[in-house]
């Protein structure tokens, strides 16, 4: 009997839940044509399994997302950096909750194979965006064992668990891009990977100056029952899209002065903190505050390394806010080989 | 390759080998039983609580309470092999 090679690697639980396309020895060779890496290259070992990433194992998930070989250094570039001790993807693989390593391409390769970050970028209808996370997804469940109640406790898991890779909207962009605000030059090229959850929208067509447009941002920043308001170590990425970024640029803020004053808004006093959430004394004194001091601002962020503002999306007023995780990730970020 | 589908398994090989269950024992009186603490929130007073029973009620000659280095992290070889050098019985134990 004919086996029908869809429904085979649905049934072996050896996909995402969508078709993947079948790994055929040819098709390997074929996507291993996008790297001069060696095949048999270790790469890492993906908690909790701890199944071994080889350059060819990373090639075969590859191909079963539906990349181009040219998309193979990115995810060979994004898996090393995922697997970083202090990344610790080890306890994002288990944990409860349900944020995934969002990926932010900066460079001219990114461009050069087509990471989209301008309008519709978190979503549907990009392929290097789309397979690329695929890729990377895969790879946490067929190598990892981060299975939904299998090597996984998540409780919901996320829509960015299925694909989370986007790039900066450098051609609307007032600023330098993430990676160059760290000290990488423009030509470099540089993954960003932060452990976030599905963005949030927020919308605003009213606000004209940048006060009163931070501030219906950071609105968002410092939800009660966020990790980021009540650990000592969150990360968040803050996507401003070409507009709003344009009416801080244009009253004279830099990038810099836009990521320090949403650091100073997102936050609010103890004592509001305590009406609801997650909040415990144990969790305020983990954070060096005192818990009985109602009226301290307890900041989203806690240190600025943890937020990670890009310049993303279309034309429009709108920004998205990506909480993160409580468990003791940091996000990392490093050049990558092409 | 899968058998002679012509596709590739993806999934890794090798390390699946099968490991015995430990004996279960029968009762706990005077055993040396092990906790690891996970380090969550409140982990510390729950397992001191059921250390002091496993004690009073089942007659456990001691208990040994060890913290992980973190929730989200595995406990690392030397915990491991310095629960099972000292105690009979271990419980990888959660708080929350």
């Amino acid at each position: 009997m004919k086996v029908d090679e869809f429904e085979f690697f649905l049934e072996k639980d050896w996909s995402d839940g969508f078709p993947v396309v079948t790994p055929t020895e040819e098709r390997v060779q074929r996507m291993l044509n996008g790297t001069r890496r060696d095949p048999d290259e270790f790469v890492g070992n993906v908690p909790p399994a701890m199944g071994p990433a080889t350059v060819r194992a990373v090639a075969i998930h590859a191909v079963m997302a539906g990349c181009k070989p040219e998309h193979l250094p990115v995810i060979l570039g994004a898996i090393a950096l995922m697997l970083r001790k202090e990344f610790n993807l080890n306890g994002v693989q288990g944990t409860m909750h349900g944020v995934a390593p969002l990926m932010i391409v900066n460079g001219p390769y990114a461009k050069h194979i087509g990471i989209h970050g301008g309008n519709g970028c978190f979503g549907p209808g990009f392929r290097a965006n789309a397979t690329i996370g695929r890729a990377i997804r895969l790879l946490l469940l067929n190598l990892g064992g981060g299975i939904a109640g299998v090597g996984s406790a998540t409780v919901f898991s996320s829509p960015l668990r299925y694909t989370a890779c986007l790039t900066e909207n450098v051609d609307h962009s007032p600023w330098e891009t993430l990676a160059e605000s760290r000290g990488y030059a423009p030509d470099d090229n540089v993954i960003t990977c932060a452990m976030v959850e599905s963005p949030r929208l927020c919308y605003d067509d009213v606000s004209e100056e940048p006060e009163r447009l931070l501030t219906g941002i950071a609105d968002s920043m410092h939800a009660m029952s966020s990790f980021n308001i009540h650990m000592p170590n969150s990360d968040m990425v803050v996507a401003i899209s070409p507009e709003p970024a344009g009416i801080c640029a244009r009253a004279g803020m830099s990038r810099a002065d836009v990521h320090r004053r949403l650091c100073e808004l997102a936050g609010r006093r103890m004592g509001d903190l305590k009406r609801g959430g997650n909040w415990r004394r144990t969790r305020a004194l983990k954070c060096g505050y005192d818990p009985d001091d109602d009226d301290f601002f307890v900041p989203a962020i806690k240190d600025p390394r943890y937020l990670h503002l890009i310049v993303a999306g279309g034309y429009g007023p709108l920004c998205a806010v990506c909480h993160g995780w409580g468990g003791g990730s940091f996000a990392v970020h490093g050049r990558y080989d092409v | 390759m899968v058998k002679d589908l012509g596709f590739i398994d993806p999934t890794y090989r090798g390390g699946k080998a099968r490991i015995a269950m430990a004996p279960r024992p029968v009762d706990l009186a005077g055993k040396v039983i092990g906790m690891i603490d996970n380090t969550k929130e409140q982990a510390d007073v729950i397992l001191k609580t059921i250390a002091d029973a496993l004690v009073e009620r089942y007659g456990a000659a001691r208990v040994v309470i060890r913290a992980k280095e973190h929730y989200t992290k595995p406990a690392t070889d030397e915990l491991i092999d310095e629960m099972a050098q000292e105690v009979q019985l271990a419980v990888a134990a959660l708080g929350g």
